[in-house]
């Protein structure tokens, strides 16, 4: 029997509004190929914009023995290498920490591997397999950069409404959407006053935790320009996102997210780069330090302070193609508990 | 061996010890796999004599009143004067819907639960609709399921791996009647766990998917347990087992190079409130449609630790007596540590009020009901069943768990009846009397206990 090339569900009662056609279908699709033309453009616009800052472009590492363990309810992909146990990337930032021993403003376009929970697969946001354009500055502040976000959103947005007005037009993209981006500075809430927002619009909302899915759209929904989300409560994020030493349980990073109910798109922070704080960080996501062996050295001896972010490349071309599901922006899309080429 | 002899003197215990070295530190090695440890298990081996066969808890005893003004309500609610079978014993146990305050504590990896009596268990567990802990260290040495890809350390040669009992339960549970789903599973990590991402692995499988979307998956950050506080799980291995676990483990030579047999021992996890408080709220954040359960050992901060746990979220606190425990553990820690959990009980008056709907739910030598009762009314919502459950289901496979539970139910009936009461929120200290020296306890548990102490040492 010929093996069906449609993506499967791995569980039969799983909803995906949209499934993804086949392969060849979603090739040939005028949609698909506009958005992936998109992307090709953010990407030279986020290019260009970084060569200009001065910033070094890498090429991140696809394993090795640790990767980011912050990825809320996500599994690890496990890989045999030569009978040591490594990891798939989830995100490049232990790389990017350690890269700025090497250079003082790195970026890369880094593929991640997330087994997101199969509940994940509906909400037009999560992919298994995706790409983030991660940027890190060495002994840059929270401010710097959000301000590097800010440009090089407003930079590859402008470069591909310059140089593609023929696929938006295909698309049936409302450039309108775009014109309050360069209007100066994003706006800035604290996550303390999105929750009382939400609590306030009846969504209820885990005051400890991140802004739930469902909230993250609320409050895109209600947006006409992008903004940040600042302030996120330690609990909620990785290790290496820094407290802020004036204020204990607050933490010194940010979320980027979209208006029109595009939801986040980054998330990026002032890091932690103290030995002994970053021990107790780990020791408070409940694992055994010793597996940031090699990390952890690294650290012992010496990196740099840093600020940076990750932009999903993919949500960010859903934003400016004016997609309805993140997949529809990958040539070949692997959705949370869908079995897919 | 000359004929010296040292009349008064734990001689005999001192001999193993010139014979067997470290290995000596833990009871008899020819029991593992077929003896159930706990409180007691050591007794004739130590050196003090000391044996743990009643506590605070037995001591005590339960007093009906002769006037019972519940009692009155109740006769007026059924138009007929209230019998045992009108006591309601369905409660909420750390967020789940349960059709009694039992749940089935965590038997760990130990070589006893890992055969096919977890499996037994975990299947009548979900029949009797009670939520079930599965312990730790079960991925790493059991696999995630059998023949799977995922075979842990052993090979799963050791038994079941975790999905199997999870799957067990929830196929049992899925065949009870009732409107609301009762029950749930709860899945241990402990800090080696942390590493096999076993929490990440159940929450993303399909298969769990009905158990989640019901409300029944919940995860116990295993902070300790009564049988050896402050250390991690122990288990024996033989050397190929051992071999495979040495990445994950410390493994030490203790019953000497010769016995091809090995000590396994976890890192116990360093905890500060601060640690403790963040971890939770991650496991909230990462894991928002799971009920968050916490497992403390017999600390003497108890109250500081669980108010911290309720405090950043846990749905429930389970607190391990220092009787409590199925596994390896050695001598030393049976006898002479952490503090039983009656006493425990005891400190947890001062514990800061729970939030709403959290529970604190109890382990250590539970078997009958005279003890959950007591365990009720004195704060706790729920007792644990360990080591009677294993023995119950070695019984019976197939029915022992259920009878056993049968036999519980029935007498918690019979006593909270007794007591002119037939809800279990209704239960309160006033329906124990603890101890002469301790009946103050209500109004000043520190200084009652302390005077306790100094009685029994004196």
């Amino acid at each position: 029997m010929q093996q069906s090339t449609l993506p499967l569900p791995v569980f039969p009662d799983m909803t995906f509004d949209p499934l993804p056609p086949a392969p060849r279908e979603h090739l040939a699709s005028p949609i698909t190929r506009a958005a992936l033309r998109i992307q090709n453009a953010l990407l030279t616009g986020a290019r260009d914009f970084l060569a200009a800052e001065g910033f070094v472009e890498l090429l991140a590492p696809v394993i090795g023995p640790v990767t980011d363990p912050g990825a809320r309810g996500a599994k690890q992909v496990d890989v045999d290498y030569y009978g040591h146990r490594y990891k798939l990337m989830t995100s490049s930032i232990l790389y990017k920490q350690a890269a700025l021993t090497a250079f003082d403003k790195i970026f890369c376009i880094a593929p991640n591997v997330r087994l997101e929970p199969p509940e994940t697969a509906s909400t037009g946001r999560h992919l298994a397999e995706f790409h983030q354009l991660d940027v890190e500055i060495a002994g840059g502040t929270r401010a710097d950069a959000m301000s590097v976000a800010e440009r090089l959103v407003v930079h590859a947005v402008a470069w591909v409404e310059r140089t593609l007005p023929g696929e938006l037009a295909v698309l049936g993209r409302d450039t309108d959407a775009f014109a309050g981006l360069p209007g100066g500075p994003f706006g800035q809430v604290s996550h303390t006053e999105a929750v009382a927002t939400l609590i306030g619009l009846g969504h209820p909302q885990n005051p400890d935790g991140e802004i739930d899915w469902p909230g993250e759209r609320i409050l895109s929904d209600k947006a006409d320009r992008p903004f940040f989300i600042t302030d996120y409560p330690k609990g909620s994020r990785g290790f290496y996102d820094r407290e802020d030493p004036l204020r204990p349980g607050v933490l010194n990073n940010f979320d980027l997210i979209l208006p029109g109910g595009y939801g986040e798109i980054s998330s990026g922070s002032e890091r932690e780069s103290n030995y002994a704080r970053i021990i107790a960080r780990i020791r408070e996501t409940g694992e055994n330090p010793a597996k940031y062996g090699w990390y952890l050295d690294l650290v012992r001896a010496g990196i740099p302070t840093s600020a940076g972010f990750g932009i999903g490349v993919e949500r960010l071309t859903r934003y400016v193609a004016g997609l309805d599901a993140v997949w529809q922006a990958v040539a070949f899309p692997k959705l949370p508990g869908l079995v897919s080429p | 061996m000359s004929a010296l002899t040292a009349p008064g003197f734990p001689e005999e215990a001192v001999r193993r010890r010139a014979r067997d070295g470290a290995g000596a530190a833990f009871p008899s090695r020819s029991d593992y796999g077929t003896t159930l440890f706990g409180a007691g298990a050591g007794a004739g081996v130590s050196a003090a004599g000391v044996t743990a066969e009643t506590d605070l808890i037995d001591e005590s005893r339960l007093t009906p009143p002769v006037f019972m003004p519940l009692r009155l309500e109740k006769l007026i609610d059924l138009g007929r004067e209230p019998l045992h079978t009108d006591v309601d014993l369905r409660t909420r146990i750390g967020g789940f819907a349960s059709a009694l305050p039992l749940y089935l504590s965590a038997f760990g990896s130990t070589r006893v639960a890992s055969t096919d009596l977890g499996l037994a268990a975990s299947r009548q567990a979900g029949r009797l609709g009670i939520p079930m802990v599965i312990g730790e260290n079960i991925v790493l040495m059991n696999g995630y399921r059998s023949g799977g890809g995922s075979s842990g350390a052993s090979g799963g040669a050791l038994g079941h791996g975790l999905l199997d009992r999870i799957l067990a339960y929830a196929e049992a549970a899925e065949n009870v009647a009732g409107d609301e789903a009762v029950g749930g599973v709860v899945v241990q990590q402990s800090t080696d766990d942390a590493d096999a991402e076993v929490w990440n692995l159940v929450y993303s499988d399909p298969r769990v998917q009905p158990l989640l979307r019901s409300g029944r998956l919940g995860f116990e950050l295993k902070v300790g347990q009564g049988a050896k506080p402050g250390l991690g799980g122990m288990t024996v291995l033989g050397a190929q087992a051992a071999a495979g676990a040495s990445a994950q483990y410390a493994i030490e030579p203790v019953f000497g190079a010769d016995a091809g047999q090995f000590l396994r021992s976890g890192s116990p996890g360093t905890f500060t409130a601060e640690i403790l408080s963040r971890q939770i709220q991650l496991m909230r954040n990462n894991f928002p449609r799971a009920r968050i359960w916490v497992k403390l050992f017999p600390g003497r901060d108890i109250a500081a630790a669980a108010t911290a746990a309720w405090r950043a979220g846990a749905d429930s606190v389970a607190v391990d007596g220092s009787e409590g425990g199925t596994g390896w553990a050695p001598t030393a820690f049976l006898e002479q540590v952490g503090i039983p959990l009656g006493e425990c009980l005891l400190d947890l008056q001062s514990a800061e009020a729970r939030r709403p709907g959290a529970s604190l739910l109890v382990s250590g030598r539970v078997w009958e009901g005279s003890r959950v009762v007591k365990c009720l009314a004195l704060g706790a919502n729920a007792a644990g069943l360990g080591r009677a459950a294993l023995i119950a289901v070695d019984e019976d496979p197939v029915a022992g768990l259920a009878r056993l539970v049968e036999s519980i139910e029935f007498e918690m009936r019979l006593l909270i009846s007794a007591l002119g009461k037939y809800r279990l929120t209704d239960l309160d200290p006033q329906d124990i009397r603890l101890p002469r020296a301790l009946r103050a306890a209500a109004e000043a548990p520190a200084e009652a206990l302390s005077a306790y102490l100094a009685g029994l040492s004196a």
